[in-house]
């Protein structure tokens, strides 16, 4: 499956136990809520202290500059979610010069060696840690509770200690953004998505892409595929060109991190492409349509000013489109002025109230009624979506 | 016209090289690498004292290395029982994973049952578990003489999709009910059983133990038992072997379903004494199965060096995480660890063969 720094080398150490064996054998506690109940305010207030009364962790050097480390699940140029936070890091190292140093650790899988990597940047001198894979987050808690004085930053969970922030934000309002473009680039009316795993987050997208895509395109569906996999490129490729044989035109993705399906979207015919995570108009020109893009930097500046400033206190973040944190990645040439303008005004609208494209009416692809008629979902039934709307083929495995 | 450069079968191996050879291999591997280090620009003494400094110096390290090391051990001696009669059972994976299913099911069932019971059963759940699934491929090799080869590495696959089944598409015994959002496993109550004791502030897994112990038992049955003996005859010379009577058939079964029972044993040490529960997507990630391949090749095949091997491979994975940054690619250190093999494999053919060079006048001769 996915090759890390132990499993990167695995093809070639089969081939070489191959010719071994061929020279012949002789001689010899966790709680499920949702992070935060506290609406996601329009003007996240990133530089102000947050509301939750955490104590101040003082988590600066006592002299040279401090050391900030950041722990990827992927490789740091992955194309997609690992590159995207790798891009954040050299900003933040950018903005801070030689005040603050950065480093990072990549390809590290779930498990035991989470603890180990981090612990070694622990070592080093880092000061503080952010982790970026949902899977790290029981290592991550076993790992801030031992070392109180060190700051740990985590995206994507929902477990929070005094020296264990977490931090997100709206890309379900960036996802339907794309999904508008994504609709009406489909002429044939079906859609493929591919999705990593059912969790709150991917299920969002899924649905906000969908709801996009229908926004342009009332009448069209989306096949979403489950690939159980944050990064696998060879996979995520077949699927997309599965995809393509059942007659899909547009493709899409969530949680998957690579740049594959572009790839299969490139070697097909009248295929359009929306990204995930990062922004590859430039690599991708003929299929490109658009993207959500994080701005990872647009939280962690403030944060590790925060430390220097000695005035840094656990907390939730979610940022959005107002903020910066979400944003939309340059259109592609197959998206067409008219939905870019469509887009834009819909942009403009989400910014000033993220996450009002989850107002009803909103059935479930199974015909219940979800929201009714100008009813919208509260910030913690976004964090806890487990529910497809109308229009995606497909459903949560045994959700 | 015949290579003056030829590579001649040896007749004897002189016991010596079994040493020296291996030892010569990992000083040529650290040259390459300090090769490969120059060139990119960096300071192999650094590179190397860092390496060793993280990877193995100092209790901190020790333990991580211990601990890196724990599930390789179990799946360098599932591929090490296979290989030393010549299957080549790349199934490691597969059967860490299903024995990682046994040993949760079996754990989650007994909830607070006394601790040394709870170990051991979950040892059994586990080793049942991996034997069997490992079993299917020895007979299909036994009864149809598939290639083992392709079934075993086949059987990975089936077995990934098995675990993705269990945790993220199914409402099977072991997803935790109470994370219907965030799919995984139920959390296990004997992890708190597996020990993890502190000696001389060295963190030793009692997994670690039970590795050890599973290395000497198969280094005992190998060379000092009768079913040893014919597992070498059958893997030297089978036609030999039938003459003497020896059973090809079983021994291919029993074989097999040792190594899948030892990989099955890391399974259950993983959720026992490192994660608490079936974590389907990170023992994916680890691919502790085919790291297993290049302990054992590493070792030679040799049960007890094995284990060893196991500690050197799970300290350079710790050592990688301290070496790689933004000016040091985790491709670089996977091209370290990569020269180590690749040297090893080189090295092997070095005790089997003789380098001779052949004067091409005397071909004339000739």
């Amino acid at each position: 499956m996915k090759r890390m720094t132990k499993g990167k080398f695995a093809p070639v150490l089969l081939v070489a136990a191959l010719a071994l064996a061929a020279c012949g054998s002789d001689g010899g506690s966790s709680s499920t809520e949702a992070p935060g109940t506290e609406a996601p305010g329009t003007e996240a207030p990133v530089t102000e202290a947050p509301v939750t009364e955490a104590p101040v962790i003082d988590c600066a050097p006592e002299e040279g500059p401090l050391k900030a480390a950041w722990v990827y699940v992927g490789p740091a140029n992955d194309g997609g979610w690992s590159q995207a936070h790798d891009e954040g890091r050299q900003l933040v190292q950018e903005h801070f010069g030689d005040a603050v140093e950065t480093t990072f650790k990549e390809s590290v899988p779930e498990g035991p060696d989470v603890a180990q990597a981090v612990e070694d940047l622990i070592a080093d001198g880092n000061t503080v840690i952010f982790g970026t894979s949902f899977g790290f987050q029981d290592a991550f808690v076993e790992v801030a509770a031992a070392n109180p004085n060190v700051c740990f930053e985590f995206a994507t969970g929902y477990m929070k200690s005094d020296n264990m922030a977490q931090f997100y934000g709206a890309a379900e309002d960036t996802d339907y953004l794309a999904g508008m473009a994504a609709g009406a680039a489909s002429k044939t009316g079906k859609l493929g998505y591919l999705a990593s795993f059912p969790i709150p987050e991917v299920v969002r997208g899924v649905n906000a892409w969908t709801m996009g895509v229908r926004a342009t395109n009332p009448e069209a569906t989306v096949k979403v595929v489950w690939l159980n996999t944050w990064f696998d490129p060879a996979a995520e490729r077949k699927a997309a060109e599965a995809l393509i044989a059942e007659g899909v035109d547009v493709l899409g993705q969530k949680g998957v991190d690579s740049p594959a399906t572009g790839d299969a979207a490139q070697a097909a015919e009248g295929v359009a492409w929306a990204g995930y995570n990062t922004d590859q108009s430039v690599n991708y020109p003929t299929v490109w349509l658009t993207s959500t893009v994080y701005n990872w930097d647009v939280y962690e500046i403030p944060r590790l000013q925060q430390v220097l400033d000695g005035t840094w206190t656990s907390g939730d973040y979610y940022g959005n489109l107002a903020d910066g944190f979400v944003t939309l990645a340059p259109y592609g040439d197959l998206v067409s002025e008219e939905t870019r303008a469509l887009i834009d005004a819909k942009k403009a609208e989400l910014a000033a109230a993220p996450g009002s494209q989850f107002t009803g009416p909103i059935n479930d692809n199974a015909g219940n009624e979800v929201l009714a008629a100008g009813v919208s979902h509260t910030f913690g039934e976004l964090m806890s979506m487990a529910y497809l709307v109308e229009g995606v083929e497909g459903e949560i495995p045994a959700g | 016209m015949r290579s003056p450069v030829r590579l001649e079968r040896r007749l004897e191996q002189p016991k010596w090289l079994n040493w020296v050879v291996p030892l010569a291999s990992l000083v040529a591997a650290l040259i390459l690498g300090a090769l490969v280090l120059w060139i990119t620009g960096k300071n192999p003494f650094d590179v190397y004292q860092r390496i060793f400094e993280r990877g193995f110096a100092g209790k901190r390290a020790f333990s991580g290395a211990l601990e890196m090391a724990t599930p390789l051990a179990f799946t360098g001696l599932c591929a090490a029982v296979a290989f030393r009669m010549g299957l080549v059972n790349i199934g490691g994976e597969g059967q860490f994973y299903m024995g990682a299913v046994g040993a949760s099911y079996v754990g989650i069932s007994l909830g607070g049952s006394p601790t040394g019971i709870t170990i051991v059963l979950m040892c059994l759940g586990g080793m049942v578990f991996g034997s069997v699934y490992a079993a299917i491929v020895g007979v299909l090799r036994a009864r149809f003489n598939t290639n083992e080869i392709i079934t075993s590495l086949m059987m990975n696959y089936l077995a990934a999709i098995f675990l993705n089944y269990l945790i993220f598409n199914s409402k099977s015994f072991w997803r935790d009910p109470d994370s219907p959002q965030f799919p995984k496993g139920k959390t296990l109550n004997a992890r708190a059983d597996w020990n993890t004791y502190s000696i001389f502030g060295i963190d030793l897994p009692i997994a670690f133990l039970i590795a050890i112990l599973a290395g000497s038992a198969v280094w005992v049955l190998y060379k000092r038992t009768r079913f040893g003996f014919e597992v070498g005859v059958l893997a030297d010379s089978p036609k030999a072997a039938r003459y003497a009577g020896i059973r090809t058939t079983s021994t291919i079964v029993i074989v097999m379903a040792l190594s899948g029972a030892l990989a099955g044993l890391g399974g259950a040490a993983d959720v026992g004494n490192f994660r608490g529960l079936l974590d389907a997507k990170g023992i994916q990630m680890a691919g502790y199965g085919y790291t297993g391949i290049v302990v054992a090749a590493l070792a030679r095949r040799n049960p007890l060096v094995t284990v060893v091997v196991a500690i050197f491979i799970g300290g350079l994975t710790k050592a990688g995480y301290a070496l790689q940054g933004p000016d040091f690619p985790s491709g670089l250190v996977g091209t370290l660890q990569g020269l180590i093999l690749f040297s090893a494999v080189a090295g092997e053919i070095l005790i089997k063969y003789r380098i001779r060079t052949t004067p091409r006048r005397s071909e004339v001769v000739a």
